[in-house]
């Protein structure tokens, strides 16, 4: 099963579960904001996307990553607007039969979102004043 | 002439000071020529930005040749994650 959500208020986690008799791996990431950026503090990231774009992109690449590594289950949560730093941005959960597989998918998932998915941040400095992130991590 | 729209993110936003703007263009127009006129308005912000493009938010590879009511987002390198 694939589920994405873009979200823009403080991301919920997925409800784990102890019924999935045949899926022997779960998988959780939180992606969180830092403090600093390239040396600069900051006060929080504000995330922007292209709506209708960037959740279709995700849904690209979960399906992707579905059939690449035999996983059963991908589910997405990306928040966007404002996020303090420490909060989490980005949860993904991956459930599959073994972990070798599951996390495979889980590196593949994020370097592709990170590639693809037109999702940019801006940071807000301390002074307050907001500047596109520079930040580009692959 | 047609109309098309052109979606402005991150450093193309930060450099034309616009969320969209809207084009009349000539018929035979390429995703290429408004790329180009782009980078010219933004008056060398947008010099050492790689820009993906997205046609009808769909990523396009080679260079279209734009219709009426298209619209286009010169993609900045994206920051997800």
């Amino acid at each position: 099963m694939i589920k994405i959500e873009i979200v823009d208020s403080y991301i919920k986690p997925f409800v784990s579960n102890d019924k999935q008799k045949e899926k022997g791996a779960e998988l959780i990431f939180n992606g969180r904001v830092r403090e600093t950026e390239h040396g600069k503090k900051i006060k929080m990231l504000e995330y922007e996307q292209y709506e209708g774009m960037a959740k279709k992109e995700l849904e690209n690449i979960a399906r992707e990553t579905q059939e690449k590594f035999f996983i059963n289950d991908i589910f997405c949560k990306h928040r966007i607007g404002k996020i303090n730093v420490g909060e989490a941005s980005l949860h993904v959960s991956i459930w599959s039969k073994h972990r070798k597989e599951g996390l495979d998918a889980m590196s593949f998932f994020i370097i592709e979102l990170k590639k693809r998915v037109p999702i940019w941040k801006w940071a807000i400095l301390i002074d307050g004043k907001k500047i596109p992130s520079e930040c580009t991590h692959q | 002439m047609m109309k098309v729209k052109l979606k402005c993110f991150s450093q193309v936003k930060y450099a034309l000071g616009e969320n969209e703007i809207n084009y009349e263009l000539k018929e035979g127009t390429f995703t290429d020529d408004l790329e180009k006129m782009v980078r010219k308005n933004a008056k060398g912000k947008l010099d050492d930005v790689t820009l993906s493009i997205a046609v009808n938010k769909k990523y396009i590879s080679k260079n279209m040749e734009l219709k009426d009511g298209d619209e286009i987002a010169l993609i900045p390198p994206v920051q997800g994650g």
